[in-house]
């Protein structure tokens, strides 16, 4: 608690604030048609929300609130007494700014938002590239879990466990466990060209969740990516293109390969969420081999303009 | 001060000691606190250093010390440790043996705790013995050896033993054993055993590593370390009597101890409790000369007369002691066997001709002749390397390199900024680097080149640019290029084909650790290329 005394101004100001805004509220939602309202509520519905940090120096916390404010709010999607499993990309033991790993500031606020919606616990787990423990301290990850008390799993053999995904092309694969047995799952990816499947996006990113013969993979890239999408199905999928890598991907190493995007993307449809930030990089979502398979094996659809999609500028 | 308090003093000292080399030998790891406040990071890359001094035990050597010194000819930071060890051994003789060697040490428990010979059998085990010379001809050996360019010395030097012996072999091997426990813990369908497992993991990783660790013929370093510990059966402190090269040193300074065993004859009993305890085999009995040079100043045979016929004093002015039995046959015989070491060390031409392109050194490493001259073969690099890939040779190197740093691709990868095992290296064979001065240099370890017969998009055999992925140079080392090839059915397929950039390449080895292709890879990491050595460069600036 902090000793500030409340002026009297400050508290008229605030009751101002408090009642205005309920009324307001009240305002706007009475003459409203009652579908439209309830609406937001339904978890069901298809969104692509899309925020813009235009004004210079703005935090990137605040646009993630805005950015699930936007989406109806946390709350929508954890549950209190909830168990949040997020998979951030922190594969490459590389500095923030070269764009190779997810943004520690975006972890952190997802966390947070996770925290404030009264989850239970909160864990941060990807099966990294590097070594992990210079992955955790490399990428800001080690630090953002010390912040927020979220727990960094360590990727080790005895949490890999072999399961059936039932894919077109992958059947049995050992999966790495704290991913699985979470209530929630949250996609945290960062957005980067990849030499293979083209981008390295949302999909891709569940490669990072399992263990076994990753490297083969590569053979039907497209395919296993959507198999493995299609078996992990998160909650939401928050894609950070704060900055993007638009050379050299996925493991970059040098900050001309970075471009400054200031935007994130936020959808409960892993396809479509991929698609938005693939126009990013000026590439139609089609043309990615995993963005098209996934819309045709029925996992989201490609054409984010024909579902709810809300944009954020702050 | 009493006898029995003198011991006590000792026990504790060596306890203390002891204690400290086993938590700096775990402290040698990644540290666990590395998570950085990440907005330092945002702007510079940042170096990962580790937080406690785990070379400490190696600056206070001064066998270490002098064969740098003589062979490398230089001045090892924080080594004036190791010269004040020299200076108090002029005052006390070998209290380093008795006090502080935590090798010593663990010979002392071993032969202390359930002694394999009594009554008369100790006695005769404890009298000093002509074969407590071969210390001597091994150190004189190592000397010679280190003078002429080949610096054996780690390899009985008791603190790389010790280190080798325990990070290499028992720590793994203990880890492996409880790390196949918990791997088959976590399998169960019972939860409790999963969450015993993955808490268990959790304490001890840190500990004994991280996964499944290994090292080539550490197998071999494990039974050594077997043997001489149960050597002590025989005699106790075999080791220290008979082969420890830094004891002969140090042995050899004792010659002016003002500490000295004073014997009064007229009131021995002759009960030779003193021999029965005697670490030293350093005739303590009143009726013998003392040997200063075999002395490890542990007072147990103080502590064991009940006569008071013996007691420890300081003298002032200092006397010369006894000499230390060397004998001249063995500095002939030494000086001849380290001779001629060094020199048939070289004989296979691994220095003069053509290294073995197997042998990838750490980054940082000298060139291969100065890389010899002061490697001690301690496994310091070796334990503290995150990605297990830094391994003791066993013939990649020749003889004259045994059990020296070699990265083996197929355990692991050198990776882009880390530069953890330069930053341990406690004589400097491999040179302490910044992540900065590593990548920006580049400092090369050698070169990668692709096997085209057994390269899936070479062979025809399907995508995959797994190499092209994982390169961390920016840009990348490997280079795809589009083309149309035909599948074994005679289908067309698209394929990319990697090609290696050896101006970029600096020969990381993570394309061959990540290669799908296991065991030989499709793409392989040789030494050609190095940045250390300008006659195994490639291209021509």
């Amino acid at each position: 608690m902090d000793n500030h005394h409340i002026t009297r101004r400050e508290s008229i100001k605030k009751l101002l604030k408090i009642s205005g805004g309920l009324a307001l509220t009240n305002l706007a939602a009475w003459p409203l048609p009652k579908d439209l309202i309830a609406s937001p509520a339904s978890t069901n519905e298809k969104f692509v929300v899309e925020g813009i940090g235009q004004s210079h120096g703005y935090a990137i916390k605040a646009l993630i609130r805005k950015v699930f404010e936007a989406a109806g709010g946390i709350e929508k999607f954890v549950s209190r007494q909830d168990v949040v499993a997020v998979k951030p990309n922190i594969s490459w033991a590389r500095a923030p700014h070269l764009a190779a790993t997810t943004h520690p500031e975006v972890l952190e606020a997802v966390i947070e938002l996770c925290q404030e919606a009264g989850a239970k616990k909160v864990v941060v787990a990807d099966h990294t590239i590097h070594d992990a423990r210079r992955c955790f301290a490399i990428t800001g990850a080690g630090m953002v879990a010390k912040k927020t008390g979220a727990d960094l799993v360590y990727p080790r053999s005895s949490l890999m466990r072999e399961m059936k995904l039932q894919g077109h092309r992958l059947n049995v694969w050992p999966v790495f466990v704290p991913l699985i047995e979470a209530d929630k799952l949250i996609n945290l990816p960062i957005a980067k060209v990849h030499v293979l499947s083209g981008l390295t996006l949302g999909m891709k990113n569940w490669i990072g969740a399992v263990g076994g013969r990753r490297n083969a993979l590569h053979q039907d890239i497209h395919m296993t990516v959507v198999d493995l999408a299609q078996f992990f199905k998160p909650t939401l999928t928050l894609i950070d293109a704060i900055r993007i890598m638009v050379h050299n991907g996925p493991s970059g190493g040098s900050a001309s390969d970075v471009s400054v995007s200031n935007r994130l993307i936020l959808s409960n449809d892993p396809v479509a969420a991929d698609a938005k930030a693939a126009t990013l990089f000026d590439i139609r979502p089609e043309d990615i081999g995993f963005i098209h398979l996934g819309n045709k094996w029925g996992l989201g659809t490609y054409e984010f303009q024909k579902i709810r999609h809300n944009k954020v500028i702050i | 001060m009493k006898a029995k308090h003198l011991v006590w003093i000792r026990r504790l000292t060596q306890a203390i000691f002891l204690i400290v080399f086993v938590l700096l030998l775990i402290e040698s790891r990644l540290p666990q606190d590395v998570y950085m406040d990440y907005s330092a990071a945002l702007t510079a890359e940042q170096d990962i250093e580790l937080n406690y001094p785990v070379t400490f035990f190696f600056q206070i050597d001064p066998l270490i010390w002098l064969t740098s010194v003589v062979s490398g000819h230089q001045w090892i930071k924080g080594f004036g440790w190791a010269l004040g060890i020299v200076v108090l051994t002029l005052f006390f003789g070998r209290f380093f043996c008795g006090f502080i060697c935590p090798f010593g040490t663990i010979h002392h428990l071993m032969s202390y705790v359930k002694p394999a010979l009594k009554g008369q059998g100790i006695i005769k085990a404890n009298q000093k013995r002509p074969d407590q010379k071969y210390k001597y001809l091994i150190l004189i050996l190592f000397l010679a050896a280190s003078l002429l360019g080949l610096n054996f010395t780690g390899l009985l030097d008791p603190m790389a033993f010790l280190f080798r012996s325990l990070s290499l072999a028992v720590f793994p091997g203990l880890g492996t054993g409880i790390k196949e426990i918990f791997d088959l813990m976590a399998q169960s369908d019972i939860k409790i055993f999963n969450y015993i497992s993955y808490t268990g993991e959790v304490i001890v990783s840190p500990v004994f590593g991280y996964g499944y660790k290994a090292f080539q013929s550490a197998w071999l370093i494990g039974i050594l370390f077997l043997i001489i510990l149960l050597l002590n059966r025989i005699r106790p402190r075999f080791w220290c009597r008979t082969l420890c090269p830094l004891g002969a040193l140090l042995g050899i300074f004792a010659r002016f101890s003002v500490l000295r065993l004073e014997k009064y004859p007229d009131k021995c009993t002759e009960c030779q409790l003193c021999i029965t305890a005697c670490q030293g085999a350093a005739s303590p009995v009143p009726d013998q000369e003392w040997e200063p040079a075999e002395c490890m100043f542990c007072f147990n045979c103080f502590n064991a007369c009940p006569e008071n016929a013996i007691s420890f004093k300081l003298r002032w002015p200092p006397t010369v002691n006894k000499p230390p039995d060397i004998g001249r046959r063995v500095v002939l015989g030494s000086l001849v066997g380290g001779v001629s070491l060094s020199l048939f060390g070289k004989l296979d031409g691994r220095i003069h001709k053509v290294s073995d392109a197997r042998l990838i050194r750490p980054p940082g490493s000298l060139p291969e002749k100065d890389f010899l001259k002061l490697c001690q073969r301690c496994g310091l690099c070796m334990k503290v390397c995150p990605t297990n890939v830094i391994n003791p040779t066993l013939s990649e190197a020749g003889m004259a390199g045994f059990w020296t740093p070699n990265l083996i691709m197929i355990q692991g990868y050198c990776e882009y900024t880390c530069t953890l095992c330069g930053s341990v290296c406690p004589t400097g064979a491999i040179q302490h680097l910044s992540a900065k001065e590593k990548i920006e240099n580049p400092v090369r370890i050698g070169s990668a080149h692709i096997d085209r017969g057994r390269c899936l998009p070479w062979s025809g055999n399907g995508p995959c640019i797994v190499c092209e992925e994982h390169c961390p140079t920016s840009p990348k080392a490997i280079h795809l290029k589009k083309e149309v090839g035909l599948s074994p059915d005679g289908e067309t397929v698209r394929v990319e084909l990697p090609y290696v950039d050896l101006k970029r390449c600096v020969g990381c080895g993570i394309c061959e650790y990540k290669c799908p292709v296991m065991g030989k890879p499709a793409i392989q990491v040789i030494a050609a290329g190095e940045s250390r050595s300008i006659n195994n460069l490639i291209l021509l600036s």
